[in-house]
């Protein structure tokens, strides 16, 4: 991607890692979120980890993933939440203050895909 | 030993001036050590370092490996939390995709029909059509013994319908409700 300025000698590349890490810093801030879930390939990367050594360190973006193309961000996000924040309002609230931060600080387009996978019931 | 002399330059012998690679490759063959190498202490260094790696290297080879005990749990739990499409309903969003599990969004109902007097919850299932529309929910019941059905059913239908809104954000179109069970008062 290219940066901010119209300069070409400046170009910055912001890589994937970058993004869901970001992702993952903001989304775990929206009041409601209480952690972020490891899809199925992270979690099982994570545990091959703890047995042959690190393989990468997927625990501090665990629960986000990204796709970087084109000046564009996909991300998708898997939160945890309990009962008493309404589900629709809070995946609202996920992808809108994700998107505004990560793009912010990238200057990529950012699309966020949130899922709610558990309502913790007290 | 692999080490190429002329691209690394000329190797420094031991103090001794032998070559350490020769009296490396001397231990490793397992020969005895002759005479220089007996009284010499850099030569000894030499033998007894390659007797240490052989040491490690044979122990790790032989210990087999086995995983923590946790792997196969984690494995586990990983793979049923997993979401295939249809184990998700679409959520209102402007902002992008916007999902939520299935079976959590069924628990939470479950819960909170659980929490009404004189009914417990048995399952609940919720269809989702493709597009805007809302939700089908069909929750079983149990039903304490006495109690008017009607009314039950009509006080079950109004639950479920605020649940959903207030702690799903989900539209329901219809609700059905089977009353597949009655229980007495003292039950638990």
């Amino acid at each position: 991607m290219t940066g901010p300025g119209d300069d070409p000698a400046v170009r910055i590349r912001v890589s994937e890692a970058v993004v869901a890490r970001l992702a993952a810093h903001h989304a775990l801030q929206v009041p409601g979120v209480l952690a972020l879930q490891a899809d199925l390939g992270r979690t099982l990367l994570a545990a091959a980890g703890s047995v042959f050594g690190s393989v990468a360190r997927p625990a501090a973006r665990a629960g986000t993933s990204a796709t970087v193309a084109d000046g564009r961000a996909v991300v998708a996000v898997i939160v945890v939440t309990r009962l008493g924040h309404n589900c629709r309002d809070l995946a609202q609230a996920v992808q809108q203050s994700t998107a505004t931060a990560v793009a912010s600080y990238t200057g990529l387009q950012v699309t966020v895909a949130v899922t709610v996978a558990e309502v913790i019931l007290d | 030993m692999a080490v190429n002399p002329d691209s690394t330059g000329p190797i420094a012998p031991l103090r001794c001036g032998r070559d350490a690679a020769l009296v490396w490759d001397r231990a490793e063959a397992g020969l005895a050590p002759d005479e220089h190498e007996r009284d010499c202490p850099h030569c000894a260094a030499v033998f007894a370092d390659a007797g240490r790696l052989n040491v490690i290297v044979h122990r790790m080879a032989a210990e087999p490996v086995e995983p923590p005990p946790s792997v196969l749990d984690r494995a586990m739990r990983a793979v049923r939390s997993e979401f295939r499409p249809s184990d998700v309903l679409v959520l209102a969003s402007p902002y992008g995709p916007a999902r939520l599990s299935r079976a959590a969004a069924a628990a939470v109902l479950r819960h909170a029909v659980d929490r009404m007097s004189g009914v417990r919850a048995r399952s609940c299932r919720i269809e989702q059509d493709p597009g805007p529309a809302g939700c089908a929910v069909t929750i079983t019941v149990s039903a304490r013994y006495g109690l008017e059905l009607a009314s039950m059913t009509a006080r079950v239908r109004q639950m479920v319908l605020a649940a959903a809104e207030q702690a799903l954000g989900l539209p329901v179109l219809r609700v059905d409700i089977e009353v597949v069970d009655v229980f007495s008062e003292g039950a638990p």
